[in-house]
């Protein structure tokens, strides 16, 4: 890779795959002998499976944020509850850095109760203390913007009002991965601009966010990298531009009844689509290369415990060896002067990790969940297609492939400021969508 | 995302690490799990009052619902069970007896019901953030045991003021342990039935004729024993009912001021400890299913 910074993967979806069983009241279908009458006996017309995702692979980093377009009922809004972690996938597995807070919708929490309530409700349910939720109430109410409405019944809400109180409680809790599933559309323009800000300073902060909406203005605008959904697979991942555009002209023809214009450009991305595989590395692998049958034996006993969750408070014993013996031969290595700068490594001030969080899994019960299985171990050559890679938009884009870290407020700031200036430019016109 | 372009132009297949990586959404071991139920020890009272008042708001008279539904009940089932069916021959100061069955009965009752509908009502908090499902079963317990209080005291009101004076002993006291005996059997059997009517909705059309049946079977209105002379077999099943005992306990230290076998307080601690184990258990090895509704 061109830049050294390390990108830090914060959700990895692996060939995930949902189906769920429905009833289904369709007249033309009829199942067939005594499950028949069995229908007929309880009142139900017969079931049906339907695929929700059909293998999705999905990869997103610190400091993105990721646009999901697709029409309704592609499997969206199934995707980003499996990645919150409300449901779990049939196949394939979802590995995530923190745990990701959703949005939905939805957005009454407890109707009957009032809207400083639900915050105080919302706030302890995330895992805050009493103090820390009296602290953050007043963020929340600033945030929403609610005014005297806070005190009034959740239930009385409009739509709009409920999204902004759910999403500044949301924020309440500083999360790290925030899914958006329409929820900010229905706030209005005043809205529109106080949340970008917050979901600009959670980007600084390292963490990644997902948005669902079906504007593709709003996408573009505020997305880096899009990814577009047809029927339960990702058709295409890329700069939210080339992505967005795309399915724009898709929808647009679809709207006004070109069926074979829609048709066929759905053809060409499938047909330029390259069917993502992920190769999920274990850790251990990653830290000690050389393959377990080849490798020297070791104490047995310091394999059972996952070592990138727990610290070796042991120590082998090192052999002494001479200074100038060492020097010898750590010349045979490494030529005396390098050109190169080998790339410094690392290591990113993050908060608690999800490893580390309470309801994460033991390690000592559990092995390390994966695995890097050799029959698998397979590289697939591909071509390479600039526009519709994720990987490129890293790379070329200013904003995600960089590591945001202590300066995060700056960076949130030239964030806004960048994405007002590109607004003002080709129109004058104010935002319509947000 | 390591991507490694090869002299032909061309890319090989992604790799990520998945260090510092935990899947999501994984039910936790019960040792983590319970210390995270432990931390959201404040979302499940705030919870339960949330239920509470968002129930009790809705009427005009508010709180005073508390007071009133047992109250009412006492006087309905003195009228049925003592007045026209005369089940209070035989039975000591029935009026105190039937108080104290139905205030009992009534705090098992309504967990029953609460905890089994209790994932379908939390659905919009199951969606919204990630906790140990288990508080929503627990505060289901709690919020009854809130409401339970206050007519704990009118119970205790009635049983002074009307007429058929109680043995007044030091034994009194242990109305508090077998209250925390009947909450904790409460609790297992919440979570038991959450799952349960998770995964089952039918079941709580189930439930009230289960809660019915169990209504007279618990010996509320009469005495078993009395009436079950005839059928000792049943009698012996009726015995280890685990809600018959707690009654019993409750009235023969609260009423008639007597020692209770140590055979009913064996009973009454086995069926609370070991539900709440059972459907404990239960109910945490179900905790990935809780979000498909």
């Amino acid at each position: 890779m061109a830049d050294s910074e390390i990108q830090v993967p914060t959700i990895i979806a692996e060939n995930v795959q949902v189906r769920y069983t429905v009833n289904i009241n369709d007249p033309g279908q009829h199942a067939k002998g005594l499950r028949r009458v069995g229908n007929v006996l309880l009142g139900r017309r017969g079931q049906t499976t339907v695929r929700a995702l059909r293998g999705v692979n999905f990869v997103a980093h610190e400091g993105e944020m990721v646009g999901v377009v697709g029409s309704n009922g592609s499997g969206k809004s199934t995707f980003l509850r499996n990645v919150a972690g409300i449901e779990q996938p049939d196949r394939g597995q979802i590995l995530v850095r923190y745990q990701p807070l959703l949005l939905g919708v939805n957005a009454a929490l407890q109707p009957a109760l009032s809207g400083s309530e639900n915050v105080r409700l919302g706030c302890l349910a995330m895992g805050l203390s009493p103090d820390e939720a009296a602290e953050a109430f007043d963020y929340v109410v600033n945030l929403s913007a609610l005014g005297a409405a806070i005190h009034r019944p959740m239930g009385t809400y409009s739509s709009g009002m409920g999204a902004r109180l759910r999403f500044a409680i949301a924020l309440a809790a500083r999360p790290k991965i925030l899914l958006i599933d329409e929820a900010l559309s229905t706030g209005d323009a005043t809205f529109g601009e106080r949340s970008e800000r917050a979901m600009d300073e959670l980007l600084a902060e390292a963490g990644t966010v997902l948005l669902v909406n079906h504007a593709a203005k709003v996408i573009q605008e505020l997305c880096t990298r899009a990814v577009w959904m047809h029927k339960g697979e990702i058709l295409m991942d890329g700069p939210a531009e080339a992505v967005a555009e795309k399915y724009r002209w898709w929808a647009w023809n679809v709207a006004k009844g070109n069926e074979g214009v829609a048709d066929k450009l759905l053809h060409d991305v499938v047909s330029n689509a390259v069917k993502e595989e992920i190769n999920i590395l274990a850790p251990e692998l990653i830290k000690n290369p050389i393959p377990r049958h080849a490798a020297r034996r070791v104490k047995t006993v310091a394999a059972k415990s996952a070592r990138h969750m727990k610290r070796r408070d042991t120590v082998g014993e090192v052999e002494e060896i001479d200074l100038p013996l060492l020097t010898a031969a750590e010349s045979q290595f490494w030529p005396a002067d390098l050109e190169v700068q080998p790339p410094k490594a690392q290591f990113p001030d993050l908060p608690k990790a999800a490893s580390r969080a309470v309801s994460a899994p033991s390690s000592r019960n559990d092995p390390p969940p994966l695995r890097l299985r050799p029959s698998n171990n397979r590289v697939v050559l591909r071509a390479t297609d600039p526009n519709d890679r994720a990987s490129t938009v890293a790379t070329a884009s200013d904003l995600t492939g960089r590591r945001l870290e202590a300066n995060s407020k700056r960076i949130a700031d030239e964030r806004y400021k960048e994405r007002q200036r590109i607004r003002q430019e080709p129109d004058a016109s104010p935002q319509e969508s947000l | 995302m390591n991507e490694a372009k090869n002299p032909l132009g061309l890319i090989t297949i992604p790799s990520v690490s998945s260090d510092g990586l935990v899947p999501v959404g994984k039910r936790a071991n019960l040792k983590s799990y319970l210390s995270a139920l432990w931390n959201r020890r404040h979302y499940i009272i705030a919870e339960s009052r949330a239920k509470m008042s968002s129930s009790t708001r809705k009427n005009l008279l508010g709180y005073g619902w508390l007071f009133l539904t047992p109250l009412l009940s006492v006087l309905a089932y003195w009228f049925v069970f003592g007045f026209i069916l005369q089940t209070s021959r035989g039975v000591p100061n029935f009026l105190g007896f039937l108080v104290v069955g139905v205030f009992f009965f009534g705090f098992t009752a309504k967990c029953m019901t609460g905890g089994t509908g209790s994932i379908r009502s939390g659905a919009s908090m199951i969606r919204g953030f990630q906790f140990p499902r288990a508080a929503l079963p627990l505060s289901t317990v709690v919020r009854n045991f809130l409401d339970f209080m206050p007519s704990l005291l009118v119970m205790i009101i009635i049983l002074v003021i009307v007429p058929p004076a109680e043995v007044i002993t030091w034994r009194v006291v242990l109305v508090i342990p077998i209250v925390m005996l009947q909450t904790i059997f409460n609790v297992g059997l919440a979570c038991l039935l959450a799952r349960l009517g998770h995964k089952i909705p039918d079941l709580t059309n189930f439930m009230s004729i289960v809660s019915r049946f169990w209504l007279y079977g618990s010996g509320v209105f009469f005495d078993i024993e009395d009436r079950l002379a005839d059928h000792p077999m049943l009698l012996v099943v009726m015995q280890y009912n685990p809600l018959a005992a707690y009654l019993t306990l409750v009235r023969n230290s609260l009423l008639y001021g007597v020692d209770s076998p140590l055979s009913l307080w064996l009973v009454g601690a086995i069926w609370a400890f070991g539900l709440l184990i059972v459907g404990f258990l239960f109910f945490w090895r179900g905790e990935e299913s809780y979000g498909r509704l």
